[in-house]
């Protein structure tokens, strides 16, 4: 499953917005999931919880290399292998040596969108090896040779006539588009390759540093499947994606089910640290634990983005972002989309690269209350900003329009002084003449403001400015604060 | 009462394009007696150069800003968009800088929004106005998260007699302006206005209101593209109302 | 391996600007839960009858089958029902596969299916037909740990003889849970993990396995079993393996209940 690399993204977001099909089931998403969200936080009782969460993910980053130490050592204890891989190329090459003298023809994966951030499905395949998608929402992604749209509800964009149709023609089934016959054939075409896999490659919700298990969160059951048949499991976590205890995993926890869905607990949390015991029916025979970089120590490193580090991707924001809303997840281009992704793609493959999701919202500040560890994304959007106008070492970051540069260094100078910026007033109102039509309004810009007028009328400059009505009335009433006069119109 | 004089601070916005929400706010505190000023040489808070990234630049309006407001006693103004500007971002701006932050941390200590204001330091909550009609407001978004502001324009507007208030569905959801957004990604600021309008219209009320002329003048840009009937006016506007001609 | 976890290790503090990496004993010094779990153990009779109220009332909306019993004969009846009535999902012939528990073993349903055409299987260990057998069956019972009240979850600590794949490969699950290990909430749940020595691999389970990928509408029986049914125990376990339980047991006055 590749990223889209060449839509960009207003071209994806009109493809989102013209889309009655996606229009539709986002606003049903939202209605329920964001509000639903929302609701809960503001009955919840232990109010304090978010905070004592995000205080201990902040204290997790500040001694971080202790606790992925103590995690690999208590992995290690049980018998599991751990790999610390620094790039992508570094987790695929270790997981095709692992596959390679396993032996492995057939791979079942999770739900993890940390597996294709690194893109590692096209370098299994290369080798040979089939790779399925067991959550029903990221197979049904698949067998459609497309890629998610959201972090919890891979397939939201599709409606169940298009699954029906998908199914009808890839699984040989009679057509329906009833979900629980859907879920069926589902079940037993993906029950057989999780039975015969010989691979289980998943993500890592939330590791314990303390007792040495990687947790993972599930509805379905795939994941435990994926993770107790086949011979070899492989879990990719991000650096980021631990707690130092067990008692900080409670919490934790809890966020992320009822952030993600609404539960009190996913049907399925399951905690695996090695491999089995010899001669045990279940469980792999290996555990591999891949710990990846990619760019996170970047982030880390940074403190005016490590925040960002403790999302525990419960995709909430998604579902109250207006934008997302209306653009749905493609238009992001990159595995993480929504509020998170517009502030993580841009830290982890390039901030010139992905501009549009640096600049492409309205800060409007939604995501932020909703997060259930409190991550101030527009504080960052806002800060991601400021790199591309002004360029940043730091992020290897060129100032993204050298045009609007000047026009901002104009505008700082015409509003430090007010003598200019009267004047700049009183100019525009001369030029704006041509533009201004019978209804007293403008409907027709040039340049960039044609991008206003496009589908908004615009009203002009008053004949008088507040400041000059002002004048007016100190010219003509000397005495100010008298009683209401009705003639201020 | 605090007995202070206020001074206006009056939005780019609607010191250009919608003096009338200026007017406006001058009737009220005519009618209450409050005294009040306007500090000629103010310009803009910096919002547009901030949003758009340009910290630096915005900053160079902060100062302005600062050095034509640090000696009122109280500033007021008609925008939750610009109030949160001053409060929130010029001490970031001047994090660097101790004298400029403490300078800017005192001016923003005593900024406050129009309704804020007459509610929550004034302790009013009946002005005295007039104004037949059904009306349905929208909570702009620094106004409302940014700023904690929802209560205060709905105990004013149910107080002005003959109004009827009617609440929208998703009064809060952002209507899509986000500054230059609505320039450089028009075609998503256009679906989301176009939400917020079918709410609007589904509330059925003659009138929308807001506390934030940047949100207003977006929704009635595009009202007004729609042909739709529905008439946009600022709070202001409707607080200053007799009664008599305010149509 | 170790000199690329250096590395790594080394790069992580490079970006946090440390010098050393302390242990991790020193920044978490471990707070032990065995005070709570003292506690837990010393649940009074309305107590737990509450819990199981709460445990029921909590499974309804997730499609959790619940059956309240006084002792391992009730269980019995329930599970013979169960196992008599439902039709295999993936087979013509009736499988059945259980844990190696004293408690299930206390069932003999081997004895009960004599003469019916029920193959009764128990995943004993070492077994190298342990995984054929799970896959035939279309039943799995297990003996739950313990139990959380909040959220109607059991909990499965994997043990040899108590493999993963019996409360997951066949379609229907029956789990069996004796009373007296019901605790309230997670904070109770994580105490007792706490204390467990040796924590391998365990699970949560709170009802059937379920999805809503297709157009948000929910379905049951995704991936893991559609249906489940817990059969609450009023009985304690009357003969204890270790002393932690002989030591609970002692201080709860009431014997064998009549329901």
């Amino acid at each position: 499953m590749s990223t889209n690399k060449h839509s960009s993204y207003r071209e994806e977001a009109q493809k989102g917005i013209d889309s009655a099909r996606l229009q539709s089931n986002l606003s049903n998403l939202q209605n329920r999931f964001g509000k639903g969200v929302m609701r809960y936080w503001e009955e919840m009782e232990d109010k304090g919880m978010r905070s004592r969460v995000k205080n201990a993910r902040m204290r997790t980053f500040e001694h971080l290399d202790t606790i992925l130490t103590e995690l690999a050592k208590n992995v290690r204890a049980r018998g599991g292998q751990v790999y610390f891989a620094e790039t992508a190329q570094d987790a695929i090459d270790y997981t095709l040596s692992v596959a390679r003298k396993q032996k492995v023809t057939k791979v079942v994966k999770g739900k993890s969108m940390t597996s294709m951030e690194l893109d590692i499905d096209p370098a299994l395949e290369k080798e040979g090896i089939e790779v399925v998608e067991t959550d029903l929402g990221e197979y049904i992604v698949q067998l459609a040779g497309s890629t998610p749209s959201h972090i919890i509800a891979p397939c939201i964009h599709m409606d169940r006539k298009q699954i029906g149709e998908l199914f009808a023609d890839k699984l040989d089934i009679d057509y329906t588009d009833d979900p629980p016959t859907l879920t069926l054939a589902a079940r037993k075409a993906l029950r057989e390759k999780l039975l015969s896999a010989d691979m289980g490659i998943t993500g890592c919700n939330l590791a314990c540093a303390e007792t040495g298990h990687v947790s993972l969160v599930s509805n379905e059951g795939n994941i435990r499947m994926a993770t107790t048949m086949p011979k070899v499991h492989v879990a990719l976590m991000g650096l980021e994606r631990v707690v130092a205890t067990l008692d900080e995993h409670r919490e934790a926890l809890q966020l992320l089910t009822r952030a993600a869905a609404m539960q009190k607990l996913s049907t399925y949390v399951s905690f695996s640290g090695g491999p089995s015991k010899k001669d045990d029916p279940d469980g792999p025979e290996e555990f591999h634990l891949v710990i990846i970089d990619n760019g996170r120590s970047k982030i880390l490193a940074d403190p005016e983005f490590r925040e960002v580090l403790a999302c525990i991707r419960c995709g909430a924001c998604l579902n109250i972002c207006p934008v997302y809303g209306k653009i749905g997840g493609h238009a992001y281009n990159y595995p993480y989309c929504g509020p998170i992704g517009a502030v993580l793609t841009p830290l982890l493959d390039g901030v010139n690269k992905h501009a549009d999701l640096c600049k492409g919202e309205t800060l409007c500040g939604a995501c932020k209350d909703i997060c259930p560890v409190n991550n101030d994304l527009p504080r960052m959007l806002s800060g991601l900003r400021q790199k591309l106008a002004y360029g940043s070492d730091r992020w290897n970051v060129k100032q993204h329009n050298l045009t609007e540069g000047y026009i901002y260094r104009l505008w700082r100078t015409i509003t430090s002084n007010s003598f200019l910026y009267r004047t700049g007033v009183r100019l525009g109102r001369l030029i704006q003449r041509p533009f201004i039509g019978n209804n007293k309004l403008i409907e027709k810009m040039p340049s960039i403001g044609g991008a206003w007028t496009k589908d908004r009328d615009l009203p002009p400059i008053a004949p008088k400015t507040f400041a000059e009505i002002w004048r007016k009335k100190q010219r003509l009433k000397p005495t100010p604060a008298a009683p209401a006069s009705r003639e201020e119109k | 009462m605090s007995g202070k004089t206020v001074s206006l601070f009056i939005q780019c916005l609607v010191d250009t394009m919608f003096p009338e929400t200026g007017t406006a706010m001058m009737t009220v505190f005519d009618r209450l007696g409050i005294p009040y000023d306007y500090p000629t040489g103010q310009t803009c808070c910096g919002q547009p150069a901030f949003n758009s990234g340009y910290h630096h630049d915005a900053a160079g309006a902060a100062r302005h800003f600062i050095d034509v407001f640090e000696d009122a006693e109280v500033i007021v103004c008609p925008s939750g968009s610009c109030v949160h500007m001053v409060r929130h971002h010029y001490p970031e701006l001047f994090k660097k800088e101790p004298e400029m932050h403490s300078r800017a941390v005192a001016v923003g200590e005593k900024t406050y929004e129009f309704t804020q204001y007459l509610v929550d330091e004034l302790g009013f909550t009946d002005l005295q106005a007039e104004f037949s009609g059904s009306v349905t407001y929208h909570d702009s978004c620094h106004l409302h998260r940014g700023l904690g502001i929802f209560s205060q324009p709905r105990t004013l507007l149910n107080n002005v007699r003959g109004l009827e208030f009617i609440e929208m569905t998703d009064s809060d959801t952002c209507c899509g302006f986000g500054g230059t957004f609505s320039i450089n990604y028009p075609e998503i600021s256009t679906a989301m206005v176009d939400e917020k309008i079918e709410n609007i219209l589904a509330s059925k009320a003659e009138v929308v209101t807001g506390c934030d002329i940047s949100c207003l003048m977006n929704i009635s840009g595009r009202l007004s593209r729609r042909k739709e009937k529905i008439k946009v006016l600022h709070i202001a506007e409707i607080l200053a109302a007799t009664g008599r001609g305010d149509r | 391996m170790m000199p690329n976890q250096n590395k790594f290790i080394e790069n992580i503090r490079t970006a946090l600007g440390k010098g050393s990496t302390p242990a991790f004993s020193d920044l978490y010094g471990g707070h032990r839960a065995k005070d709570a779990v003292q506690a837990l153990r010393k649940k009074t009779t309305e107590n737990q009858i509450q819990l199981v109220e709460t445990f029921q009332q909590n499974a309804k909306e997730l499609n959790l089958h619940t059956h309240v019993v006084a002792s391992l004969s009730g269980a019995e009846k329930v599970i013979v029902e169960i196992i008599r009535s439902k039709t295999p999902e993936f087979s013509h012939q009736k499988h059945v596969v259980c844990h190696d528990h004293p408690d299930i073993a206390g069932l003999e349903l081997w004895k009960r299916f004599n003469r019916e055409s029920v193959t009764v299987h128990t995943t004993f260990h070492p077994d190298s037909q342990a995984r054929e057998k799970t896959l035939a069956s279309f039943v799995g019972i297990t003996a739950a740990d313990f139990g959380i009240a909040e959220s109607a979850t059991i909990v499965q600590l994997t043990r040899q003889g108590r493999p993963r794949s019996t409360s997951l490969v066949p379609s229907i699950h029956i789990a069996i849970l004796r009373r007296e290990n019901l605790v309230a909430n997670l904070n109770e749940a994580y105490a007792l993990l706490q204390e467990s020595k040796n924590l391998d691999s365990f699970v949560f389970i709170s009802g059937p396995s379920k999805t809503a990928d297709i157009e948000a509408h929910l379905v049951h029986g995704a991936h893991g079993p559609y249906e489940m049914h817990v059969i609450l125990i009023s009985e304690p376990f009357l003969f204890p393996v270790d002393e932690e339980i002989q030591e609970a047991n002692s201080k709860t006055s009431e014997g064998i209940e009549q329901e």
